[in-house]
C-alpha cells in the first residue's frame, strides 16, 4: 500500500510539473508580431498617424472645436477586424487632444435617445432633466475603408493593409481631409 | 590702415561671422526649431545627442538629422534615420512627449516598427498631441 501510495503522488508531482502554467503582465505597447493578422500593433498604429494626420487638417487646426460624427469604417480584408476599435482610437486621441469634439453617432443614438426620452416620462424634477431638441449635429462625417492584399506561398506569407479616412463637410458635401495608412507584415518559415 | 577701411574690415568680419553662427536665426531656447530649453546645442549632434535615447536593446541605426517647426501650436518633427550597414535592420521608435514643467504632455506612445534597407536613408515625421507638448524625446530599441 505504501509503495503505491508514493508511485501516486509522484506521479500526480509529475503531472503538475510538466503541466505548469505562467501568467505574465506584458508592455501592451509594445511591438506584438505572433501572427500575421491583424494585431494590437496594427490598430495602434492606424489610430495614432490617423488622428496626427487629421490634426494637420486645415478644418480641424484653424477652427474652433469642429464637430465630427464618426461613421463607419468598412472591413474589406478577409479576416474579422472590429473596425470599431480603430475609430475608438482615433476619437479618443482627438478628443484628449482637445481639438475636435463629437457629436453622437449612429451606433449611439439609440441609447441617447433612450436617455431623453427617460428623462422627459415625468419621472424626473422639471429644472433636473434635459429638454428635447437640444442635441447638436455634426459638421463633419469621418468614415473609410480597411482593405488587405494577402499573398500566400508554400514558404511565405505576406499582408498588406490599407486603412483610408475621409473628412466630410456634411454641409457642402466637400472632402475636407484624406489619408491613408499602409502596413506590410511578412511571415516564413524555417 | 586708415579709419575707412578698419570700420569696412570689422563690418565685413562681424557679417561673416554672424552668417557663420545659426544661432543669429534661431529663436532664443531652440537648434534647427526643435526646444532645447538651456541645453546648450552647437551642433546637430549635440542636437541628436539631446533628443534621442536608446531603450531596450540597442540598434546600429543612428539618427543622423533632425529638424522641427511649428504647425499652429504644435511642434512637427522630421527625423532622419540611417542604415549604413550591408543589411536590413528592424528598428522601432516612439516619441515622448513633454510639458513645459517637464512632466509627461501625453501618454506613452505605441512602438512603431520600421524596416530600415541595407545602406539607406528613412525620415520619421510626427506632430504633437496636443499644444500642451512643449518637448519631446526620440526612443530607439532594435527588434532584431
Amino acid at each position: 500500500m505504501k509503495a503505491y501510495l508514493f508511485s501516486v503522488l509522484g506521479a500526480a508531482a509529475l503531472m503538475s510539473g510538466c503541466a505548469t502554467e505562467t501568467t505574465r503582465y506584458g508592455d501592451a505597447r509594445a511591438v506584438e508580431t505572433m501572427t500575421n493578422t491583424f494585431g494590437s500593433t496594427d490598430l495602434q498604429l492606424m489610430a495614432e498617424s490617423m488622428a496626427r494626420s487629421m490634426l494637420q487638417a486645415p478644418v480641424i487646426a484653424s477652427a474652433n472645436l469642429p464637430i465630427v460624427t464618426v461613421q463607419e469604417v468598412r472591413n474589406k480584408t478577409s479576416e474579422y477586424i472590429d473596425t470599431r476599435a480603430i475609430t475608438d482610437s482615433i476619437r479618443s486621441e482627438l478628443q484628449k487632444g482637445g481639438r475636435v469634439r463629437f457629436a453622437v453617432d449612429a451606433a449611439g443614438m439609440k441609447p441617447q435617445t433612450e436617455e431623453l426620452n427617460r428623462q422627459q416620462s415625468g419621472l424626473y424634477a422639471k429644472d433636473h432633466s434635459v429638454d428635447m431638441g437640444q442635441m447638436v449635429g455634426a459638421q463633419y462625417r469621418l468614415e473609410g475603408n480597411i482593405m488587405s492584399i494577402v499573398k500566400q506561398v508554400k514558404e511565405a506569407k505576406d499582408v498588406y493593409y490599407k486603412l483610408n479616412l475621409q473628412l466630410w463637410n456634411i454641409r457642402n458635401g466637400l472632402l475636407e481631409w484624406s489619408d491613408e495608412k499602409e502596413i506590410r507584415k511578412t511571415t516564413t518559415r524555417g | 590702415m586708415n579709419p575707412k577701411g578698419m570700420i569696412a574690415a570689422i563690418a565685413a568680419a562681424a557679417l561673416v561671422s554672424g552668417c557663420a553662427t545659426k544661432k543669429g536665426f534661431e529663436q532664443p531656447g531652440f537648434a534647427f526649431g526643435c526646444p532645447i530649453g538651456e541645453a546648450k546645442v552647437a551642433s546637430m549632434d549635440d542636437l541628436v545627442k539631446a533628443k534621442v535615447l536608446a531603450e531596450g536593446r540597442r540598434t546600429t541605426i543612428q539618427t543622423t538629422e533632425m529638424r522641427c517647426s511649428k504647425s499652429g501650436d504644435l511642434l512637427r518633427i522630421d527625423a532622419n534615420l540611417n542604415n549604413d550597414s550591408r543589411s536590413v535592420k528592424r528598428v522601432a521608435y516612439k516619441f515622448r512627449w513633454i510639458d513645459r514643467e517637464g512632466m509627461r504632455a501625453w501618454d506613452e506612445e505605441p512602438w512603431k516598427p520600421l524596416m530600415l534597407h541595407e545602406n539607406s536613408n528613412l525620415v520619421i515625421n510626427t506632430i504633437s498631441p496636443t499644444n500642451k507638448a512643449a518637448d519631446f524625446r526620440l526612443i530607439l530599441r532594435s527588434e532584431e
